[in-house]
């Protein structure tokens, strides 16, 4: 209120403080509050006091939990990186109307929400769904032993289909910008597409290709919809999982806050480069001046 | 010469059927089930398909034997909550992506650190904890919170969309306003605005869809009395598969239709937020 007061006096008030007021505002109650007694909480006992059992029971009771998280989100991480590369290698190099069907199909998983993605892998995935069901008609499985994917491979697949897709767009987006004289030279030097590809493509786009990575994995590591209906409660399963089970059952918020913060610690690393990254970005994308 | 051309073509179309199976086959899944009446262990397909659980949960017919009540309740609280959401969202982000796009601001990097970071860091600690918060303020399970914790998702986009879009308009325009006597908001209305209206638009319409598809929120501020579609189709996928895919099937076509939307303004690293 006083703010407003402010404006209309003559003192010259910065315009872009009301412009910001109310969004910086909600960010700091809504995310930044939250944030900080998320460390605070998983501090204080059922008592009150404040102690570190919340995390001795969170290491006794989760530890295997929270290495399969780590464990499915660094494997899936690592495949779709691999995965995206290639395909925006292929798409890249390749002209034609194969290649340009392919751009807008590859493109569909990314709009589907995770829920939707959730349910169709458990359906999809189920010991009698359709993948299954396939494998067997082609003789790879038999169908009174079909693949058991509610676990980790299940986890894994379905991070992997959401996610190729949109690594792909933004590794593609940075081949993109790698001009051709680059490529023609290394190619008239004599260069093979192998050697073209990793000593020009993936050094030239290394930050498009970091950013996605980063995002996949820090993504991976909160999700919680597609573990919670493919693996739910059986063990092991995700960090995401045993936190909505400390609150739903137990209404135990001091541990799953300790799992929170540990969830935090898989994501410090990513979390430091993506911030500090998309500063540096916003920083050399100065704002114009107005006066 | 031929021969090898032959050759990698006909690898590229193996390729492509591959990539074509692998995409959608697991949404054939979803549409199978959706239509399956009777689907009996080991047959390949449902023995007897129908729209039965699309007639149920579009609300045109009751049947006790399905087990399942219509959607149409959940369809227009999540269609109430994402419009409500996006009205707000929008009131908030288009100024404060206008202000970061064209005034140096001090202690600028911290505000750009406060809507970077829930990208950065999981977010389902920060619903427990607004749950614990709501449930003290007496918005826990109530329609106000679930809608409080949705902007809370669509706003960091909104706001980096709409800062993205007004960076793009060239600063001179404004400026050319201003000098022929054009006030500040008369210069933003009359110029910037008109030409930030296609990105804005995106902007609102990603809101939206982030809104309607929105979970790990819902789950833990809204439940169990804020019923949204997602909240629906999480509760029928147990033992309803049918009932279950016709919802998500539904979820599915705003989110598509929204992509063939805006294929030409996307940025990468928005839609990474989806679902």
């Amino acid at each position: 209120m006083e703010a407003k007061k402010q404006v209309r006096r003559k003192f010259k008030f910065p315009p872009y403080l009301l412009l910001l007021l109310p969004a910086v505002t909600f960010m700091l109650l809504m995310y930044a509050y939250p944030f900080i007694t998320s460390f605070t909480r998983s501090l204080i006992g059922p008592d009150g006091s404040i102690t570190f059992a919340n995390y001795v029971k969170t290491w006794d009771l989760y530890l295997k939990d929270i290495v399969f998280t780590f464990a499915v989100t660094v494997f899936s991480t690592a495949i779709t990186g691999a995965l995206a590369v290639l395909l925006a290698v292929y798409l890249r190099f390749r002209r034609g109307l194969i290649p340009t069907i392919l751009s807008g199909l590859y493109k569909i998983p990314i709009f589907i929400p995770f829920v939707v993605v959730a349910q169709m892998m458990n359906s999809f995935l189920a010991p009698h769904g359709l993948l299954n069901i396939a494998l067997a008609k082609l003789g790879l499985i038999n169908i009174d032993q079909p693949l058991q994917l509610f676990n980790f491979s299940g986890l894994s697949f379905g991070f992997i289909w959401k996610m190729v897709p949109f690594s792909v767009l933004i590794i593609h987006g940075g081949f993109q910008m790698i001009d051709d004289s680059y490529i023609e030279a290394a190619r008239s030097a004599g260069a093979r597409l192998f050697k073209i590809i990793t000593r020009i493509l993936i050094p030239m786009s290394k930050s498009s290709i970091m950013v996605a990575l980063v995002l996949v994995y820090s993504q991976i590591v909160g999700t919680f919809t597609l573990p919670y209906m493919l693996i739910g409660g059986k063990s092991p399963t995700t960090i995401t999982v045993d936190i909505a089970h400390r609150v739903n059952y137990f209404r135990d918020f001091g541990v799953a806050n300790s799992l929170g913060v540990f969830s935090y610690f898989l994501v410090f690393f990513t979390a430091i480069y993506y911030l500090r990254s998309s500063v540096k970005k916003m920083a050399e994308a100065k704002p114009a001046e107005e006066r | 010469m031929f021969n090898k051309k032959m050759l990698v073509v006909s690898v590229e179309i193996i390729f492509l059927i591959f990539v074509f199976l692998l995409v959608i086959w697991p949404m054939m899944s979803l549409f199978i089930w959706s239509i399956a009446e009777t689907w009996y262990w080991p047959s390949t397909l449902p023995q007897k398909m129908g729209f039965d659980y699309w007639k149920q949960a579009l609300g045109m017919q009751q049947s006790l034997a399905i087990g399942a009540v219509s959607i149409v309740p959940a369809f227009f609280l999540s269609l109430m909550i994402a419009i409500i959401v996006v009205v707000i969202s929008m009131l908030i982000a288009i100024p404060a992506g206008y202000a970061l796009a064209k005034y140096r601001i001090p202690f600028g990097a911290f505000i750009l650190f406060l809507f970077l970071m829930p990208n950065a860091f999981p977010q389902q600690p920060i619903f427990v904890n607004l749950l614990r918060t709501f449930t003290k303020l007496g918005l826990a399970g109530t329609v106000s919170g679930v809608i409080l914790v949705h902007i809370l998702v669509g706003l960091v986009f909104g706001v980096w969309i709409t800062n993205a879009t007004f960076k793009s308009i060239p600063p001179y325009m404004e400026e050319a306003a201003r000098s022929v006597g054009a006030s500040r908001f008369q210069a933003f209305y009359k110029i910037t605005l008109p030409l930030a209206a296609p990105g804005l638009l995106a902007s609102a319409v990603f809101v939206f869809i982030t809104s309607l598809d929105e979970f790990t929120g819902t789950f833990f501020v809204g439940l169990p009395f804020v019923n949204t579609l997602p909240m629906t189709l999480y509760s029928s996928s147990g033992y309803n598969m049918q009932f279950a895919s016709v919802i998500a099937i539904i979820l599915l076509i705003p989110s598509i239709l929204f992509m063939v939307l805006i294929q030409r303004v996307l940025k990468a690293e928005y839609v990474g937020g989806m679902g």
